[in-house]
């Protein structure tokens, strides 16, 4: 009967002598089989102590290195870690950062899908524009009220998601500047000719045509979002360096906002067709100044978004109130340049200098800020339940026991 | 005493790693005051809740190391160039071989605790920028060297999460500040404050390990889906931050010795490192165990029994055919396998591969032509009829088995022993280190010294018995509940009185009290001798005899 030596005290039981091995006998080389054996783990490892984890993951211990001539594991696996060829780093690792996140998430479907939700402002607002002109009395109000509330829901589903989403980085008064500037491109340039002209009475004027432009921009906006996200990513995971990010970054940026500020003329060109209005580049410096917001918003800049909004608002409001104030005894210098502007150039033109100006400025700042690459970076939650929206969570939260 | 016990995805959330022993360990330490500081790993683990806490535990603090944070503070020119400048040094130790890393980490937890903002600040385009000249310098390793810039916001990413003990408000006068002695319960993260309250308030550390946390990092890394230059950096911060852990821990208590040999690995001082085996408990066992010296019962002398996780590192195979040996030579041998109930579908395929096995080696035997047969090998389930306890299924045989090919410190084999039961076990982790002289062991993978060893004892009853009691004692002996919190009462006390946290004393109105504390306070020295825990708090030339009078006075003092 043929017994392995059994040991009580615990010591691993190594060949018995004066027995020829029965088994074929091993290579030369014991450690050359083990490499094979665990290549793919030496292959991939850092370093030594990597292989030293991975290895005794699979039960390799201290006496089995003894087999291969070592003193432990971490001394074989030094070995194998020197003796393992390393291919060239540079080949592609495994799935980089870049659009992983936004692409796991969308099947072909709900990209379609999505790309129909940013048509649905632009179609609610054409409709309940078209129900304005139809309707009025009490019938108008009611249409014009319906269509507002529609607009704006429908405004909120796009913004809900997709990539013009940014959930938890706006800031409230966000919503107050945009409110305003949009209100203003409805009617600031009927309230300003009444005032110029001495008023204000009556009604104001809607201007329909820039609104309903706007709200079909969404789309174009949504796809430049997605267009730059998608390419900024891409050259994210392509460049080896920050500055080589920067530089493709800046141009990328730059062709976007021109390809929105094109789409933009175009839809108010054809709205103008139907709707006519008078001047054509107030709304499209308003809507290049949102597109830009919305971007940095996106982006994690809100504050730079909601300075530029304000201050376009701030020169909004300044003009109507200089007017006013040009009435006021031995003030009548304070309204003179603005008189002048809407004089030579028309009453679109305050707002457009006005936009135009801070989304100049927005163009400025987002060239530096979106060039970097930290901006192209989501911040997820870890864990199994991994939601699909960021979860929210309040800051260390305390608890005393008594 | 006040004891800060810091622990990361475990205690005192209802699931984690570190639950049962940290619990054991605020139970059984009821004369200490605890407050709990406890990182939480994921959403679920939230939502778990807590296990009752006794009341022992004064205060609970947790937060979030899974979710995005942010306390919206930025910073000014000069707060910027000293972030830059703390974080240079440590991205330079972590890409190369600088030795700034301590001083780096130190620096930015001053400027997390004055200024917050460290959050934004890490993720920040100023600290890709530090992050990309260190892969980029001169002496960089080649691994990181390859890093390209989806890898710098990776690991800027990761390094956040992994940095964010810093930015905790745990560091007040009446959190981390007002506590004796902190305990880290893992290494990593949950060690992180402890080097910060050490830092700050001079608070002394006591890591406890069971499960190094730099090889649990490696594992875990190598089947996620960083590319390598970012787990080359991370290993590289992990082990750095080891290293430093380890360097300010006043006592380290690895829970075997191969936790110990990763720890001395990774630069821990041989004589800060004792080894504390976790405790368990032995009163379950008693009654089998007892019963065993007494000669009443020592189980059914054929029967093998294998208790534990069916999983494929169990290597039950073998054990199958190990028994097939033993059923060649003994036929009335029987083999009784207990398994925790199964929920992993790859354990489920699993066992069905290992039933099906069973089924074709051994057919069903039956006593003559007109019995109903059985198998001589059975799975069954803990918690059922046959076993409803654990103790059940060991007392049901005379020999334990375990057959693993890969295992960490093998807890069903502690059980046997408690139970009194010789063991024949496979030669890896911890088992030699466990059974000692008291079991048999064989080499894993090899079914046929297994198979002669189960015969062996199943021969020989007295030797079954000597082994059995032996391993009874020796488990009584080395890992109760009350071995381990004997040795860390006895740290606890020794930690405090070796380096108290010297805070000025203060009346109820916060007006500074003169001469609270007698002037043998502040003599520096080691006051109980030997040992020398409490190193950088004591200059050279006070290593001496002569100051035990001292001990005595201000030792009373810290324990007021």
């Amino acid at each position: 009967m043929s017994t392995p030596r059994i040991t009580e005290a615990g010591q691993g039981a190594p060949a018995r002598p004066g027995k020829p091995p029965a088994l074929r006998r091993g290579p030369a080389d014991p450690v050359k089989a083990l490499m094979h054996h665990h290549r793919e783990l030496c292959e991939r490892a850092v370093d030594p102590l990597e292989i030293a984890a991975g290895l005794e993951a699979h039960g390799v211990t201290d006496r089995t290195a003894a087999r291969f001539r070592h003193r432990d594991v971490f001394s074989l696996a030094e070995e194998l870690y020197a003796r393992v060829p390393r291919g060239a780093e540079s080949g592609p690792g495994p799935a980089r950062t870049g659009a992983r996140v936004d692409e796991s998430r969308s099947g072909q479907a709900g990209r379609a899908g999505r790309a129909l939700l940013t048509l649905l402002p632009g179609a609610v607002c054409a409709l309940a524009v078209v129900g304005l002109e139809a309707t009025d009395g009490a019938a108008r109000l009611v249409a014009g009220a319906a269509g507002a509330v529609g607009t704006v829901v429908a405004l909120a589903l796009c913004l809900r998601r997709g990539p013009l989403r940014a959930a938890g980085r706006t800031v409230p008064a966000l919503r107050l500047w945009t409110l305003w500037l949009l209100a203003y491109a409805a009617y600031g340039e009927g309230m300003l000719e009444q005032i110029a002209g001495g008023g204000p009475q009556g009604p104001l004027p809607l201007t329909a045509a820039p609104l309903v432009a706007l709200a079909l921009a969404v789309a174009p906006a949504a796809w430049c979002a997605r267009l730059f996200s998608v390419h900024a990513r891409r050259k994210l995971d392509g460049s080896r360096g920050l500055e080589e990010f920067a530089s493709g970054a800046r141009p990328l940026l730059l062709g976007v906002a021109l390809l929105f500020v094109c789409a933009l003329t175009a839809l108010l060109a054809l709205a103008g067709l139907v709707l006519p209005h008078k001047a054509l580049t107030p709304a499209v410096a308003l809507g290049a100044l949102l597109f830009l917001a919305r971007l940095l918003i996106v982006h994690g800049f809100a504050a730079a978004a909601a300075a530029g909004l304000a201050a376009a608002c701030a020169a909004e409001v300044a003009a109507p109130v200089l007017l006013l104030a040009g009435r006021l005894p031995r003030c009548g210098f304070l309204a003179s340049p603005i008189e002048a502007a809407v004089g030579s150039w028309g009453a679109g033109s305050l707002p457009a200098i006005a936009c135009g100006a801070a989304a100049l400025g927005l163009l400025t700042h987002a060239t530096a800020a979106l060039s970097r690459a930290s901006a192209h970076t989501v911040q997820t939650v870890r864990g199994a339940d991994t939601a699909d929206e960021p979860r929210q969570h309040q800051q260390p939260h305390r608890q005393q026991h008594p | 005493m006040r004891i800060g016990l810091l622990t990361e995805g475990g205690y005192p959330y209802a699931t984690g790693d570190q639950r049962l022993w940290c619990d054991r360990l605020v139970q059984g330490l009821a004369q200490h005051e605890f407050d709990i500081y406890a990182l939480s790993r994921s959403a679920r683990q939230e939502d778990h809740g807590w296990i009752p806490l006794p009341p022992q535990v004064q205060r609970v603090r947790t937060a979030p190391l899974w979710a995005p944070e942010d306390d919206g503070r930025t910073y000014g020119r000069r707060e910027r160039r000293r972030f830059v400048g703390h974080f240079k040094e440590l991205a330079a130790a972590v890409c190369g071989e600088g030795d700034g890393f301590a001083d780096g980490l130190y620096g930015l937890a001053e400027l997390a605790h004055e200024r917050g903002g460290l959050y934004a600040a890490l993720r920040s385009e100023l600290a890709v920028r530090v992050i990309e000249s260190a892969c980029r310098a001169h002496g960089a390793r080649r691994t990181v060297r390859a890093a390209a810039v989806p890898d710098y916001l990776a690991f800027a990413d990761q390094l956040e999460r992994a940095l964010r003990p810093l930015s905790l408000d745990w560091y007040g006068e009446d959190g981390l500040g007002a506590v004796d002695l902190c305990h880290a319960a893992s290494g990593g993260s949950a060690a992180l404050s402890g080097l910060v309250a050490k830092r700050f308030f001079g608070v002394p550390l006591l890591v406890t390990e069971y499960g190094v946390q730099l090889r649990a990092h490696y594992l875990a890394a190598s089947d996620g889906e960083l590319t390598a230059p970012v787990r080359a950096l991370l290993a590289a911060f992990q082990g750095r931050l080891a290293a430093e852990v380890y360097t300010q821990a006043s006592v380290i208590t690895p829970g075997n010795t191969h936790a110990r040999r990763w720890q001395e690995k990774c630069g821990a001082d041989r004589a800060k490192l004792r080894t504390v085996y976790p405790g368990m408990e032995a009163d379950r066992f008693a009654a089998v165990g007892e019963a065993v010296g007494e000669g009443a019962d020592s189980g059914d002398p054929y029967t093998l029994v294998w208790v534990g996780r069916i999983d494929p590192a169990k290597d039950l195979i073998a054990l199958l055919h190990a028994f097939a040996e033993v059923r060649k030579k003994e036929p009335l041998a029987r083999l009784r396998l207990f398994g925790a109930p199964v929920r992993e579908p790859e354990a489920a395929t699993y066992l069905a591969h290992c039933k099906a096995l069973a089924a074709q080696l051994f057919p069903d035997e039956a006593a003559d032509a007109h019995a109903v047969g059985t198998n001589p090998v059975s799975f069954e389930e803990i918690g059922g009829p046959e076993a409803p306890e654990v103790a059940d299924a060991y007392a049901s045989g005379g020999v334990v088995v375990l057959s693993s090919v890969v295992e960490g410190f093998p807890i069903s084999l502690v059980e046997a022993m408690f139970c009194g039961r010789a063991t024949v076990s496979t030669d890896v982790g911890a088992v030699v280190e466990v059974i000692g002289g008291t079991g048999l062991v064989v080499p894993p993978r090899n079914p046929r010294a297994l198979a002669d060893a189960c015969l062996a004892l199943l021969r020989d009853p007295e030797r079954r018995e000597r082994l059995g009691a032996a391993a009874r004692a020796r488990a009584l002996e080395l890992f109760t509940v009350e071995q381990n919190l004997t040795a860390f009462r006895g740290i606890y006390l020794e930690l405090i009185s070796h380096s108290p946290v010297q805070r000025e004393a203060v009346n109820e109105d916060g007006e500074p009290l003169p001469f609270a504390h007698p002037a043998e306070a502040y003599v520096p020295g080691h006051w109980a001798g030997g040992g020398a825990p409490s190193k950088g708090r004591t200059p050279r030339w006070a290593d001496g005899p002569g100051l035990v009078a001292a001990a005595a006075g201000t030792a009373g003092e810290a324990s007021a």
